[in-house]
């Protein structure tokens, strides 16, 4: 009997055990993130759904950084607004969620949508332009955009973080569209729509025109370029940060290497970030570098690590110069709206995996390159983009054959 | 140990080793049986008759009243030979002018005074005397022992006959009533077969079916012990078991297995639960107990040419117990680990109106839960979160003959259920939460049979696991479904014998779900006929045709399928028959795939979604089928075999595309209020897949009261010009199972089975870690697993209280898919009743 009684005790025991956790193969469940909450407080008369952008705090936004957003939310339209009249300011609150977000430090950037074409898979349309008003978490303080936390506790699991503030205001409203611009050959207005070529030894001349794009879902009506020496000592003079005799200068330009074109490859995708996250691939093409100790001995080896090919470039500093500085010869304190900027290209490569420290490759590896414009606003254009020829089609994008353009060096293929 | 220990334990081996009680009825009646039979065919009649009567003991069945009547008649003994023709002729077979001619030439050989019909009892009691003239001390032993023999056998005929009836009220003793409704036709055939009604919509034997067939009796159920029926399908030769979770599971035949498995159809005396909105069968939550089941009867292979749409795989028919049939009333319990627990209650009688009325209610935990409890980024949409199955159901069934020719079956249940269905594509672990329902008439008049049903759902339902701050997706449906169908069936004699089976059908299928925004309805109908002719005793050539009307065949548009099967059988020797088969099925889309209209969350990016959408313009999938089959038996030795062999062409495969970019206008959904990442639609797959396989299934009767069973099949799943074939990789390429039943002497029953599936790979969307914008198509490796159930159980009160634990899932703990459950152990004890 005391056999018989045990038994039905361990059934019964048993039958209150709740089920084991048990993650099986699926990605997610064996992950361990936690969740991002906060409010969004609106104050403006604009008008839309708000855009809640997460970035690595490592990795901020132009104009700090080049980050790109890890995940955005949305925060509809009449969540934050209801039926309140349009010319009340609010403010206006609403919840917004990050979910599934990894242990990590994070900033947040946020606007409102007021022109309701924002749209996050093309890089044509994934900006603020006229019409938004802009925002982000920040301290409450200092006013400096706020690096928060998702912690891990000490008993390894994570900790949301929650109460995360993020503040937009009319003080933020964008005031321009992004630089939207086509390149022409010095001089010349006709805009080029496939390539120009590199040389092994004279630098490329080019010119870049901002250029209106209002068809379909891509409204760019009055593109420009805010220009102004950078003069973060306040002392009237451009200044020279990297010491290389040239003044840093408002717009910011990259020229990056592409990706080769193979099947399957998105002919947008940059050299060693094919999946288009903004972070170097963990494989993929890796240049000799020039000693720095020796610059005419032997190469760096390749050591196996991708790098990230750009070429050197900047705008002709002195063409600008008269236009960017006042009759004293000082920094003009605000941004100069300019339509063309003129480009110099030179033909040397360098790995700007460490943005701050630039190596210099040992040749200029062949292939197309990108153009890259940096407003100061941290508005950015590319060129080429979605709006080129075979993709705008597929992506139901206006064809815009200027937004073809690459930069080539070396032979096609 | 002790030789004293020893010696206890050979005891008891010996105790249990000892021949009473039965394992399989039918077939321990059936090795009786050929036994007789062939006893007769050497003349040795009273021994023939000792053993005939002793199949009729175990089980009951008229034509061994013939045969048994006949042997008497060749003994030299009319008297007794007339008592048995008048017991047979009782169940008015159809031969009985034939009988009645016997019959009346026997008459006159009988003296007068002889009360007609004489007690059974008394008839077979052999006298050696009469056997045979000259005898030695040998043979009188021997007949002695034949004696003894006959007597227990009309004991237990006796007593059978005294209990309630089981279907088989014509018991040896009692005498005939005369407004018991007749034997159907088919129990006049071959007695003790195992007969299969699936294969061609009427009952013949296994040996004549047109398919591959299995069956699964309702008392290897029960013995078994276990508590949902896809666990014992995993000994059907072929079938593929997948258990998600501990009452999700997908069952599939012949490869092609996933989640949602949409490819086998699943019938209830005839009526479809398979839920054309989402192509699932809900198996835990189907309206009857287990203990309601006659018999299971699996189509290994496409039935379309009988069926039409969906039986593309093949077909599982549950048959209930007729009503008024079965113990009287059985109540049963159980209650286990992992918070199982369940009771019914069946009650079945009635005179004129014959009635089976049951009710039921089950629960059990999960296996495992995906998350745990207090997480920071998941919850549980439910608020009980371990809850896999609840489910309390009733059901009814009623019967009435108006004569031999006319009757009228009513039929009705509802099912208030909670149960567990994994999702495709990036979905996961949903909850249905809801009522299921049907109604069923069946009327049958002379040859033509006509049949009505209603199936309804009405759940709510949606992810068990929602992501904080996240959209969820909980949803709300109701599904109808009404069907009707005639049936005309005739036999008739033009150059053979030819069965012939006419019918037509119509069904709406009305659905309306917010996963597909509105009110969704489509009218299907069809059309099939089948002739089965038999050229000759060893020939018979069985084709079939079927044409289906659909609304969105044509590319969007109504029209036909058609589904023809071709059977040639050959049965050269008696107990042993070859089979060829060739047939074509298909599987309609079903409203998921054809509908559906739901922007999918993508995990991690809270503003954005993914597209699923439904195509309307999807071909059906179709399957064209080969397979050669042969299945024996040496019935006196109890062993049967069934072997074949089959290719399958299966094309159109539908399937969930890449997640392909949307136009850029299209990039926002107000509905979710979410930009969409882009779209992935039902599509049908271009890749043409070849399946090759065999299966072997072994039944032993080996000694009284031992069942041993043994199965096993193997396949090779190929798609040419395919670089990844997730279907190639997720069939597992060998199944093994094993098992046995053995209910001993002291009222002791044993079973157990084994079942080994061989690892497999699994191709499944997951979004990429690194961008959770992107959709990959991921790889999964999967280890092979064992299934192990054992059963033990005590009977009490001769038979009427029965105790019992069941252990499931006994073997190491697994996972059936890599999404799936952690599947452990469940151990629960079990208490029937039959008052």
């Amino acid at each position: 009997m005391n056999a018989v009684r045990s038994c039905v005790f361990a059934l019964l025991l048993l039958g209150c055990e709740p089920p084991p956790v048990f993650a099986g193969a699926d990605r997610r469940q064996n992950a361990n993130p936690a969740r991002v909450e906060g409010q969004v407080v609106v104050s403006s008369t604009a008008r839309g759904n708000v855009v809640v952008l997460l970035y690595d705090a490592a990795r901020p936004p132009p104009p700090t950084g080049t980050g790109r957003p890890l995940t955005f939310a949305l925060v509809p339209r009449e969540r934050v607004f209801g039926a309140v009249r349009d010319f009340d300011t609010g403010p206006f609150t609403a919840p917004f969620a990050f979910s599934l977000v990894n242990p990590g430090q994070y900033q947040l950037r946020a606007f409102v949508d007021g022109n309701d074409d924002f749209i996050p898979w093309y890089g044509v349309t994934n900006e603020v332009n006229v019409g938004d008003v802009g925002g982000a978490a920040l301290d409450s303080i200092t006013r400096a955009p706020l690096t928060f936390e998702v912690a891990v506790g000490d008993d390894g699991a994570p900790r949301p973080a929650l109460g995360v503030p993020v503040t937009i205001g009319d003080s933020a409203r964008v005031t321009v569209d992004r630089p939207v611009f086509e390149v022409t050959m010095p001089g010349s207005s006709a805009p080029l729509t496939t390539e120009a070529t590199l040389g092994a030894s004279a630098p490329l001349l080019l010119d870049l025109r901002v250029t209106p794009v209002n068809e379909g879902v891509v409204r760019q009506t009055a593109p420009v370029f805010l220009a102004r020496f950078l003069d973060d000592n306040g002392d009237g003079m451009p200044d020279d940060a990297n010491g290389d005799g040239v003044p840093e200068l408002w717009p910011r330009v990259v020229v990056r290497k592409l990706a080769n074109e193979a099947p399957g490859v998105n002919p947008l995708a940059d050299e060693n970030d094919l999946d288009r996250n903004g972070l170097i691939d963990e494989t993929g093409v890796d240049y000799e570098h020039v000693n720095p100790a020796n610059p005419t001995g032997p190469p760096v080896a390749a050591d196996g690590v991708p790098d990230l090919v750009v070429l050197a470039a900047g705008f002709n500093v002195m063409e600008l110069a008269p236009q960017l500085l006042d009759a004293m010869g000082r920094v003009k304190p605000g941004p100069t709206p300019l339509t063309r900027l003129p480009l110099v290209i030179r033909p040397t490569a360098l790995d700007a995996t460490d943005p701050r420290r630039p190596q210099q490759l040992k040749g200029v590896p062949p292939g197309r390159y990108a153009i890259t414009v940096l407003q100061l606003t941290g508005q950015t254009w590319r060129v080429p983009n979605e709006l080129q020829d075979g993709l705008a089609t597929r992506f139901g994008l206006p064809v815009v054959s200027s937004q073809t353009f690459v930069v080539r060096v070396g032979p096609r293929p | 140990m002790t030789i004293r220990w020893w010696a206890r334990l050979l005891a008891c081996l010996l105790v249990l080793w000892g021949p009473t009680t039965l394992a399989d009825p039918r077939v321990e009646a059936r090795r009786h049986f050929k036994t007789g039979m062939f006893l007769i065919n050497e003349g040795r009649y009273d021994e023939a008759i000792a053993e005939l009567l002793e199949a009729y003991a175990i089980k009951p069945h008229p034509n061994v009243l013939f045969n048994v009547a006949r042997a008497h008649e060749a003994a030299g003994r009319p008297a007794e030979a007339l008592g048995f023709y008048r017991r047979y002729l009782d169940a008015n077979p159809p031969d009985a002018e034939k009988v009645k001619e016997t019959v009346a030439k026997l008459e006159p050989l009988v003296p007068k005074k002889e009360p007609p019909p004489e007690p059974v009892r008394e008839t077979p009691k052999v006298e050696p005397k009469r056997v045979a003239p000259a005898v030695d001390e040998a043979t009188v032993a021997k007949l002695a022992a034949l004696a003894e023999r006959l007597e227990k056998a009309v004991e237990q005929a006796e007593r059978r006959a005294s209990e309630p009836a089981e279907g088989d009220s014509d018991a040896l003793t009692a005498p005939a009533r005369p407004s018991e409704a007749p034997a159907p036709v088919e129990d006049f055939a071959v007695p003790y077969e195992e007969t299969v009604v699936a294969a061609a919509r009427r009952s013949q034997s296994s040996l004549e079916a047109p398919n591959a067939t299995t069956v699964i009796t309702g008392d290897e159920l029960r013995a078994s012990g276990l508590t949902s029926l896809p666990e014992i399908l995993r000994r059907v030769p072929g079938a593929e078991v997948m258990a998600m979770g501990y009452s999700s599971f997908n069952v599939s035949i012949r490869g092609f297995n996933q989640r949602i498995n949409n490819k086998v159809l699943v019938l209830i005396d005839g009526r479809p639960e398979y839920q054309d909105f989402l192509g699932v069968t809900l198996w835990p939550v189907l309206p009857i107990g287990l203990e309601e089941i006659e018999r299971v009867e699996v189509i290994r292979g496409p039935a379309g040419a009988l069926y039409g749409a969906n039986a593309m795989l093949g077909v599982v028919n549950i048959i209930t117990r007729a009503p008024g049939t079965g113990p009287r009333a059985e109540v049963s319990g159980l209650v286990g680990n992992g918070n199982l627990a369940g009771g019914s209650f069946v009650a079945s009688g009635g005179d004129a109106v014959k009635f089976r009325a049951s009710v039921g209610y089950q629960q059990a935990d999960k296996f495992s839960r995906d998350y745990a409890e207090g997480r920071p980024d998941v919850t549980s949409a439910f608020p009980e979160p371990n809850l896999a199955l609840r489910s309390a159901r009733g059901n009814l069934t009623a019967f009435y003959a108006f004569n031999k020719h006319v009757s009228l079956s009513a039929s009705g249940g509802v099912n208030r259920l909670f149960t567990e269905v994994y999702g495709i594509g990036l979905l996961r672990n949903y909850f249905l939460d809801g009522l299921g329902g049907y109604a069923k008439v069946d009327f049958t008049g002379g040859p033509v049979k006509a049949r009505f049903f209603w199936n309804h759902l009405d759940a709510n339902a949606g992810p068990q696991y929602l992501v904080q701050g996240q959209r969820d997706l909980l949803t709300s449906l109701e599904s109808n479904v009404f069907d009707a169908e005639v049936l005309f069936q005739q036999g008739f004699e033009l150059g053979g014998r030819h069965q012939l089976s006419l019918g037509v059908s119509g069904r709406l299928k009305r659905l309306a779900w917010t996963y597909t925004s509105s009110l969704t309805e489509e009218l299907h109908a069809a059309a099939f006929v089948q002739d089965e002719w038999k050229l000759v005793q060893w020939l018979t050539v069985v084709g079939s045709f079927r044409i289906d009307r659909h609304p969105l065949i044509e590319r969007g548009r109504p029209g036909v399928v058609p589904s023809p099967r071709l059977s040639i059988v050959v049965a050269p020797f008696e107990g042993h028959a070859f089979r060829a088969m060739a047939a074509s099925a298909f599987r309609q889309p079903t409203f998921l795939e054809s509908y559906v209209n739901l922007p999918i969350p993508t995990p991690g990016v809270t503003g954005a979604s993914v597209l699923t959408q439904g195509n309307r313009e999807l071909v059906p999938e179709s399957l064209l089928s080969f397979e050669l089959g042969y299945r024996g038996e040496a019935a006196r030795l109890g062993l049967s075999w069934d072997l074949a062999g089959y290719v399958n062409f299966v094309r159109n495969l539908i399937v969930l595309s890449a997640v392909q970019p949307l136009p850029a206008d299209l990039a926002f959904d107000p509905r979710s209020q979410t930009y969409l990442l882009g779209r992935s639609t039902f599509v049908n797959d271009p890749l043409p897949y070849r399946a090759i396989g065999g299966e072997l299934g072994l039944t032993w009767n080996a000694v009284r009261g031992l069942d041993l069973r043994a199965s096993t099949a193997v396949q090779t799943i190929q798609a040419d010009g395919a670089v990844v074939c997730g279907a190639c990789t997720q069939a597992p390429a060998v199944k093994v199972n094993g098992g046995f039943v053995y209910r001993t002497p002291v009222n002791l029953d044993l079973s157990g089975d084994v079942s080994y599936v061989s690892g497999t790979t699994w191709v499944e969307r997951e979004p990429s870690p690194a961008d959770p914008t992107q959709i990959l198509n991921v790889q999964n490796a999967l280890r092979g697993f064992a299934v192990i159930n054992a059963r033990v159980a005590y009977r009490l009160l001769n038979d009427r209280l029965t105790l019992g634990v069941v252990g499931q899932q006994l073997g190491p703990a697994h996972q059936e898919h890599p999404f799936g459950n952690n599947v452990n152990r469940r151990v629960f004890a079990t208490l029937s009743v039959q008052p």
